[in-house]
């Protein structure tokens, strides 16, 4: 089903159900999935994801139903049962309608769509990955990881004449280099992610994890204790990530646990911190439009350190008086959450390198990459705690010595970006953990005095 | 909604399609349809009214010694017999760089029924009082206004009919339905501090196998004014104080800390490194299985798909092995996995059959079901009244715990200090953290039966692509000696 099949199904759909007021989105994905892990690939998937929410209001009473059926016949069955539904709910007094058709036409976005991606097939997944395998495994390591090429089509469609369409790819690779399957041990990672599955740099990623786990045996241990820290992008990424998740939403906004809640224009944060969503940019695979039908829009959500936006979709942005931003959570998530980004971008600073970052350090941590970040300890000073992964360094003297066994921090990230005192000019695209659709971009940064809380992990004595 | 004669004979002929393939040396055949509706209120407006369907087939096939898997959501010979090609033309692809071979042990062929006893069907329940239960408890927690900023009450419940067909003969059909009920209260001080109250536990806890008769045993309203009193309190708290003491994990937390550190580290492939791409690897290795010494003597926890109500529970996994119950730690030491058939095989061991996928567009894989820390006497009263100087934690807010399942921190939304076996004061944003094998080393006392609440976590995820499946823990409160507290 292409994008315009899948537009016209529902359009006509909502044409046969004859609702004043209602709307229709719905994506397909197909995906292949090729998960290998102790020399096979013993995940090898293709799946099909499909996915249509039907809304239906009432004067304000709204409703929702969703189906895996992307036929006209079961999506006219959905606005039907949605129709049924709503006038048995209470009034949102915050609904405002469904999205009409004066949304303003996206910024130009760069390329979203790679033919090479959406007729990747099995064949071809194992042709690209065989080397990866080999070269890790002829380096006495073992290869874990994953390609996953995605074709992904939308459409949204409502009652106001609304209708719009979109097709994308999005291929991701990422690759482990271990010291041993499962048991720990010296460990390297790599990854890349973009629209075009062809244009993945396979074989660099896959010596970078190579060469981080060669480098990582035979670690050292430290104790807890303040550390200046140079924190690589994926490590930067996913603390921000979860900054995304806990506080810049309107959601977390409006019910005060955001770090923003309260304090839009004021200093949240050192000045080193400046955070936009930017949905259009030749990162990431964001749609032009959110699940409402609405544009996305850049958003400015902390500028040096100044609380400054918060990200909304259509039911949201009433509630603290804004207005969508065009981040409607995505379809599948089954209307549990609040706005969330689609494509997270922290501004490079002036660094010319992670190397430059090093040199700035006479004693600390070089951190590749985070472990099971949690941003729930205090959302409002958004204290995250987590473990460091795949390739961490005591550096002396502005050179990465040795390697050092995994150590967990506990820090205020909005605190430890007043520490901030340098920021690579390079960013990375870190495929989100949690918002699976998403990515996040970043620099590195060196932190002065990041906050370890337990020591370096060690061997359970047996008895 | 049974699975119909024409789904049953779609399956039938897409495997018979497989078993044509001589290359095919097993094949899956598996249809899933699940309903749900999840139903929020907040703030005293819905926020969220919604049901969902969710329909098709997943096919797995093992050939040449590798696996393929694909799935459809439509109800059509032909394109179950594309999804079964599919399977068959990605397992000969990754067969190409096998190093080693899959091998799937033999097993016995499965056929019967299994069905979630239900008291009240919970899809019969009109939806004007579903929401009036969730609007008296949403209210209650908002009464008085003050430092509550937000409240929100929210139900959700879901049926699944399952269909497995294997070319082994397997032919087994399972009917679950589970869900429940739970709020939470936002609380916010004048210095703009915000604390979180959670009923009746972490969001995501209360979920049980079972009808409408759950959540009238949780009696949200009734709850409703202590949990707002509590986040209110919290404000005020004194933040945990730093340093070794005695913990007392109340039983929803408990639950958290057997999901985490007990778990998930024995999943058997995430200790052979097939799960390395998303959560790591596990500590409990398979050259440690019957000696390494997990916890104290009187900690036994067990792996049990039988038990009632839990969202672990089932007549077959989804490899149809029968369910069981096993010991995972017995009397302290560590003595099984949780496994499929194709792990427990590399061991020489049989599979405590765990294996679960979250949908039909899913690849099955080791899942927890119901592990549980098996209870032993007494009551929580006792056990503070026991405890001369420690912290009672309960209801957890943040988890993060390392790849291989040893250096935890978790964090909880209340925290009580004991003193001289009484609780004296209320504690804000308190943490305890540790190394799972010397914590429950540390367990010198476990609350018995009467105490030893069933918890479901709706939400455990685990696998690349990300599923969330359902899974339970039966959890005694428990004390453990000598653990590092604090605040975050």
């Amino acid at each position: 089903m292409n994008e315009a099949e899948l537009l016209l199904a529902l359009k006509s759909a909502l044409a046969r159900a004859g609702e004043p007021e209602a709307d229709l989105y719905a994506q397909l994905s197909r995906r292949g999935f090729a998960r290998f892990a102790v020399g096979r690939l013993d995940q090898h998937m293709a799946l099909e994801e499909p996915q249509a929410l039907a809304r239906v209001a009432r004067g304000r009473r709204v409703a929702e139903v969703a189906t895996t059926d992307l036929s006209e016949a079961a999506l006219l069955a959905a606005i039907q049962a949605a129709a049924k539904l709503a006038p048995r709910v209470p009034e949102d007094p915050s609904f405002t309608g469904f999205a009409a058709l004066d949304q303003p036409p996206a910024a130009a976005t760069a390329p979203r769509f790679a033919a090479a991606t959406a007729s990747c097939d099995a064949e071809r997944r194992v042709d690209l990955l065989a080397p990866a395998l080999e070269a890790v495994t002829s380096a006495g390591l073992v290869p874990t990881g994953a390609l996953d090429t995605a074709l992904t089509v939308q459409a949204v469609a409502t009652t106001h004449g609304l209708a719009r369409a979109h097709t994308g790819t999005s291929a991701v690779f990422k690759i482990w280099a271990l010291e041993s399957a499962g048991a720990g041990g010296a460990a390297g990672h790599g990854h890349d992610a973009g629209i075009d599955v062809e244009r993945l740099d396979i074989e660099s990623e896959t010596r970078r994890a190579i060469d981080d786990a060669l480098r990582s045996r035979q670690p050292i241990a430290l104790p807890a204790g303040e550390y200046d820290t140079v924190l690589e992008a994926p490590a930067l990424s996913e603390l921000v990530e979860w900054l995304g998740m806990i506080g810049f939403g309107a959601r977390e906004f409006q019910q005060g646990s955001s770090p923003l809640s309260e304090r839009l224009g004021q200093r949240i944060s050192g000045s080193a911190l400046d955070v936009v969503e930017d949905p259009f940019g030749p990162h990431g695979f964001a749609s032009p439009f959110d699940r409402d039908g609405v544009t996305r829009q850049r958003v400015t959500l902390i500028e040096r350190g100044v609380a400054r936006g918060v990200l909304c979709d259509r039911a949201w942005a009433p509630r603290i008086g804004r207005n969508s931003t065009g981040n409607a959570s995505p379809a599948g998530s089954f209307s549990e959450g609040g706005p969330v980004p689609a494509t997270l971008v922290v501004s490079g600073g002036s660094a010319e390198s992670t190397d430059e970052l090093v040199r700035g350090v006479e004693r600390g941590l070089f951190v590749r990459r985070l472990h099971y970040v949690n941003g729930m300890l205090e959302p409002r000073r958004a204290v995250m705690t987590g473990l460091t992964r795949d390739g961490t360094f005591l550096i002396e003297n502005g050179k990465l010595t040795h390697p050092v066994r995994n150590l967990r921090f506990t820090d205020s990230l909005l605190e430890a970006f007043e520490r901030v005192d340098a920021v690579t000019r390079a960013q990375r695209v870190v495929p989100n953990w949690w918002l699976e659709s998403g990515v996040t971009v970043a620099p590195a940064v060196r932190i002065r005095r990041f906050r370890f809380s337990s020591g370096s992990q060690r061997a359970p004595d047996p008895s | 909604m049974p699975v119909s004669a024409r789904v049953r004979a779609l399956a039938a002929a897409a495997l018979d399609h497989a078993r044509r393939d001589p290359a095919v040396e097993y094949a899956e055949v598996r249809w899933v349809d699940e309903r749900s509706e999840r139903l929020r209120i907040r703030d005293g407006a819905p926020d969220g009214i919604a049901q969902n369907t969710s329909s098709g087939f997943g096919v797995r096939v093992l050939a040449g010694g590798a696996w393929g898997f694909a799935c459809t959501p439509i109800v059509d010979e032909g394109a179950l017999v594309r999804a079964i090609d599919a399977a068959t033309a990605i397992a000969r692809a990754s067969a190409r760089v096998a190093k080693i071979k899959a091998q799937l042990l033999p097993a016995e062929a499965q056929r019967g029924c299994y069905t979630t006893p239900l008291g009240v069907d919970p899809f019969s329940v009109a939806l004007e009082q579903k929401l009036a239960d969730l609007e008296r408890a949403e209210a209650e927690l908002r009464r008085g206004g003050g430092a509550i900023k937000s409240a929100e009450a929210a139900m959700s419940w879901t049926e699944v009919h399952k269909l497995l067909l294997t070319s082994e003969g397997t032919d087994v059909e399972q009917h679950f339905v589970y869900g429940g009920a739970g709020m939470q209260a936002h609380a916010i001080g004048d210095d703009g501090s915000a604390q979180r109250r959670s009923f009746p536990g972490t969001p995501g806890t209360e979920a049980l196998q079972g009808g409408y008769e759950i959540v009238e045993r949780v009696s949200l309203a009734e709850h409703a004014p202590r949990i707002r009193d509590e986040a209110i309190e919290l404000l005020q708290a004194a933040p945990c104080p730093d340093g070794l003491r005695d913990v007392i994990l109340g039983s929803n937390q408990m639950a958290l800390q057997i999901h985490e550190s007990c778990g998930h580290p024995s999943e058997l492939d995430r200790a052979l490194g097939t799960e390395i791409s998303l959560a790591g690897g596990s500590f409990l290795q398979p050259e440690q299985l019957g000696k390494l010494r997990y916890g104290s003597p009187i900690v036994t926890l067990t792996a049990d798909a039988t038990s009632e109500a839990g969202l672990g529970t089932f007549g077959w996994d989804d490899e149809a092995t029968p369910a069981r119950k096993t010991a995972l730690v017995e009397e302290g030491v560590f003595v099984d996995y949780l496994s499929s058939r194709e792990t427990a095989a590399a061991l020489g061991r049989r599979s405590t059959g765990t294996v679960r996928a979250s949908s039909w567009n899913r690849l099955p894989m080791i899942r927890m079901v119901n592990v549980s820390l098996e209870p032993r006497d007494g009551t929580l009263d006792e056990l503070v009244a026991d405890t001369a100087d420690g912290v009672l934690f309960d209801v957890n807010k943040s988890w993060s715990i390392d790849d291989l399942r040893l250096n935890f921190q978790f964090s909880c939304e209340v925290a009580w200090e004991i003193k001289h076996g009484k609780r004296v004061r209320l504690l804000r944003d308190a943490r305890y953290t540790g190394m799972t094998p010397e914590f429950w080393r540390g367990c010198d006392a476990i609350c018995g039966p009467n105490e030893a609440r069933i918890w479901g976590i709706d939400n455990c995820g685990k696998g690349d692509p990300m599923q969330t499946m359902q899974v339970a823990h039966r959890a005694p409160p428990a004390r453990f000696r000598k653990v590092e507290v604090g605040h975050s």
